[in-house]
């Protein structure tokens, strides 16, 4: 087990946590949006007298049920199992800060879990009223869910002036309200409750498409168009929302946005401008296909496109994830701590004293850290294990050895004098230097700051020697 | 006043349609349209995959004739990719959607191919439709393979050099025929000159007369039903009508396809190498386009099992057999007139799908 550094090979813990996500907000969100959407529409098949409506959504109340309850409830718990191995440093940070926070959440969870089942299991055994009661306590208590995560999502990117001021000083959480309501709160919650509503139409899409359109022509008709509107607010609302939540977000990461803008022509657009650009791209056609092919043809309209539909929400909420996750860079937590669990306010103190010793899962103190076999190792063995330590502590939080966003392949062609070049001006850190719009600065002492060029120059050396016994010795558990 | 106002624009163009009607026949395109049905069943998917072949065409024609405005066949042909690559402002962008929707619509193709052969739409009267599909197959081959050295990057010039091993393995032509599309004993700037000839020239004048052929056919015989649906009494078979709803859906499908494009030209530009040195040696595990791996394992592994000649006659002999076997099909066919599934051919269907697979993923595996 190497706990804390999670090494995980090809796809970098960072797509762990990223595939987990992702299929945990479309989940979720439809969690919150189809919360809605069930009693609503409910209400409007009792007030028509619609029983055949009624048929429909006790199956798509079900197909909620197990999505939701065991789908969203299991890849919520392994999104806490991956963060807290993928950056142990910040979990801890929002733990400290946000206990209280989640155990809000846990409450309304225990709601919404308790209000879905009972909802789906009362059909026809309660009062109708009362089934409609039933179904709005749900959809309230699971918007109130995202309320809650809402605050602490959003304090990572813009923690906001007034908890910087107390960072560090042990009384953060005297002032949890002002790091839940941050800067960019308001706009993100908007954001996402359109979001939410958008796919209660997408996953209703899915289920409503199952109806044979030729034996239940109208019944098909009529819920699949109903269910189409419910992408309209989103449409019309999200360009204004995601205005006012890019106006909010620092300047740093709209200079980032703006610089990829500005460099599409030339294709060195950076990667939050192609995600965004994806993010458009996939929504404009859902649009387009939930017209023509869905609302236009509600009768022909089969899985098979409302799967496509739903691939399309896929990407769109996956890139728009990922350029969120972008415009965070350097930071884990804006201005606070890098994406590496360096805290800002550590960087002098580890140049000067060393990152080795003073990080607290390699420091000489600590039982079984890898650190301690450094004294009894020749001088290049010694250097080359030093070297991948900082190489696990500092980098590869977002790079791999060889896959995603591999070194080996990034420093490819590079000699040593380059690769030196680029480590110390990451290491030197300066006002100017491009590389702080989205890389942190590299830590520690010159002796560290070598050793890992020496171990990067394993990593791009061509062919790779996996049997020099330098990097075999080196090697530490994993 | 306002009334006649917004009147008189209708008239007019009213008016200018009259015009046209009279000359061009419209309405009676537009009645046909609306009349032509299009059968809908569980396999109706598969009917998308002609029009997605074509829209990766459309795409191809077009990308092509903007990179043929910066594009320097001969010795300046690398430069001319790197400026379009790096230099010119949305270079990239053309040059990567050209590389990606050429091998999307081979691939598009050959799902096709399949769909067709397992829906038995190779039947009388579609036969000519199934003989023309198969030359546009091998052209969309031909043209991917030509398009692949025309940037003359290292990886372009040793996957044509191993490509052209396919070819010069024919039995006592093979070597003419190769040298004479190589235009000598190595690939050099005469060979890109020959390629770009074959690739923009005489490729599109051959193809576009069987694609309209195709497209022609297509339209007369309408989509062919599949042995399970026409087994089904007529008060049982569903039509949704062409114009507009097959045809929202065609478009919705082009958009699907639009946007994987898009997706993978702008998240993974397609690469440029360094320019290709004739004089240094193959990149290791040098091997030719993904659609041509089949062949090239094939050959590769029967050259290991019959040393010398014999290996590459096997081959060869291998391929025609195919061929002709594929060319034969619509005679194969035993249940054509009682509608019942035609079994030997679904069985000669999966025999060379699953061989493509396995083959390909051999050949990925051992480079």
């Amino acid at each position: 087990m190497n706990y804390p550094f999670w090494d995980v090979p090809i796809i970098g813990s960072g797509w762990v946590l990223g595939g987990i996500a992702i299929f945990h907000v479309m989940v979720s969100h439809f969690a919150v949006g189809g919360g809605l959407y069930l009693p609503l529409a409910e209400r409007k098949a009792r007030l028509e007298g619609r029983d055949d409506w009624l048929e429909v959504l006790k199956k798509h109340s079900k197909f909620f049920l197990v999505l939701t309850g065991v789908f969203g409830a299991v890849t919520g718990v392994a999104i806490w199992f991956s963060i807290g191995l993928a950056n142990p440093e910040a979990t801890s940070t929002l733990i400290h800060n946000f206990v209280f926070g989640w155990a809000i959440e846990y409450v309304f969870f225990l709601v919404e879990l308790t209000t879905a089942a009972i909802y789906y299991y009362t059909w026809d055994k309660i009062s109708p009223g009362l089934h409609l009661k039933i179904g709005y306590l749900y959809a309230a208590t699971s918007w109130l869910t995202l309320v809650i995560i809402n605050g602490i999502l959003t304090f990572m990117l813009t923690p906001g002036a007034t908890w910087l001021g107390v960072a560090g000083s042990g009384s953060e959480a005297s002032v949890f309200w002002y790091a839940f309501f941050n800067p960019t709160y308001f706009p993100s919650l908007i954001l996402r409750t359109l979001v939410a509503v958008s796919l209660a139409a997408v996953w209703a899409l899915v289920t409503t498409s199952r109806i044979d359109g030729f034996t239940q022509g109208k019944l098909k008709t009529s819920i699949v168009r109903w269910s189409v509107k419910w992408l309209i607010p989103s449409f019309l609302l999200m360009p204004v929302a995601f205005a006012w939540y890019l106006y909010m977000v620092p300047e740093s990461g709209r200079q980032l946005m703006n610089l990829g803008i500005s460099t599409i022509g030339a294709g060195t657009f950076t990667h939050v401008t192609r995600a965004i650009l994806v993010s458009v791209m996939a929504s404009a056609t859902i649009a387009a296909l939930a017209y023509f092919v869905a609302y236009r043809n509600p009768r022909t309209f089969k899985t098979g496109w409302a799967l496509s539909v739903l691939f399309l929400a896929f990407a769109a909420t996956a890139a728009t994830e990922q350029a969120r996750e972008m415009l965070r860079k350097p930071f884990v937590i804006g201005q606070f701590m890098y994406s590496n669990g360096i805290r800002k306010s550590e960087v002098e103190k580890f140049n000067r004293e060393g990152y080795l010793t003073h990080t607290m899962w390699l420091s000489p103190e600590t039982p079984d850290s890898p650190y301690r076999k450094v004294g009894g190792l020749p001088e290049a063995d010694r250097t080359l294990l030093k070297g991948e330590l900082m190489f696990r502590g500092q980098c590869a939080s977002c790079h791999t050895r060889d896959g995603y966003r591999a070194l080996g392949s990034l420093l490819r062609d590079r000699d040593e004098k380059s690769i030196r070049n680029i480590v110390q001006t990451l290491h030197e850190y300066k006002e100017d230097s491009p590389y702080r719009a989205f890389m942190p600065p590299l830590v520690g002492k010159e002796d560290e700051i070598e050793a890992l060029v020496q171990y990067l120059r394993t990593l791009n050396a061509a062919p790779p020697k996996p049997e020099a016994p330098a990097t075999q010795t080196a090697r530490v558990d994993r | 006043m306002q009334a006649s106002l917004s009147q008189e624009p209708k008239k007019r163009l009213a008016a200018v349609y009259d015009w046209a009607d009279e000359r061009l026949g419209l309405t009676g395109i537009i009645d046909l349209a609306r009349h032509k049905t299009v059968p809908d069943h569980k396999y109706s998917f598969w009917y998308y995959w002609g029009g997605i072949s074509l829209f990766f065409f459309i795409v191809q024609v077009f990308s092509g004739i903007l990179l043929l405005v910066y594009y320097r066949a001969g010795a300046d042909a690398y430069e001319s990719v790197r400026q379009i690559t790096y230099d010119i402002k949305f270079g990239w962008l053309v040059r990567s959607a050209h590389s990606w929707s050429a091998n999307l619509m081979v691939l598009a193709v050959f799902v096709h191919l399949f769909s067709v052969l397992f829906m038995k739409a190779y039947r009388k009267p579609r036969e000519f439709g199934w003989w023309s599909g198969l030359i546009l197959l091998g052209l969309t081959m031909v043209f991917g393979f030509s398009g692949y050295l025309l940037p003359m990057d290292d990886l372009a010039y040793f996957a044509t050099k191993v490509g052209l091993e396919i070819p010069a393995s024919i039995p006592l032509v093979g070597d003419l025929i190769t040298n004479i599309v190589r235009g000598g004993q190595d690939v050099s700037e005469v060979t890109i000159q020959r390629f770009f000839a074959l690739h923009v020239v005489i490729l599109p004048l051959m193809y576009i007369p069987f694609l309209g052929f195709h497209l022609f056919l297509v339209q007369k015989h309408g989509n062919a039903l599949p042995p399970s649906e026409e087994a089904k009494p007529m008060s049982e078979r569903r039509f949704i009508r062409f114009f507009p709803d097959f045809f929202a859906k065609d478009m919705g499908m082009w958009l699907i396809a639009l946007n994987i494009l898009a997706i993978l030209a702008s998240l993974y530009p397609w690469q440029l190498g360094k320019q290709a040195d004739p004089l240094a040696s193959a990149p290791e595990g040098i091997h030719p386009e993904w659609y041509f791996m089949s062949q090239f394992q094939i050959l590769k592994v029967f050259g290991r099992w019959f040393p010398g000649a014999a290996g590459e006659a096997l081959g060869m002999l291998l391929f025609t057999a195919a061929l002709v076997v594929l060319v034969l099909i619509p005679f194969l066919d035993p249940g054509s007139k009682s509608g019942r599934r035609a079994r030997t051919v679904t069985y000669i269907g999966l025999g060379l799908l699953l061989g493509l697979i396995f083959t390909t993923i051999w050949g990925y595996w051992e480079v």
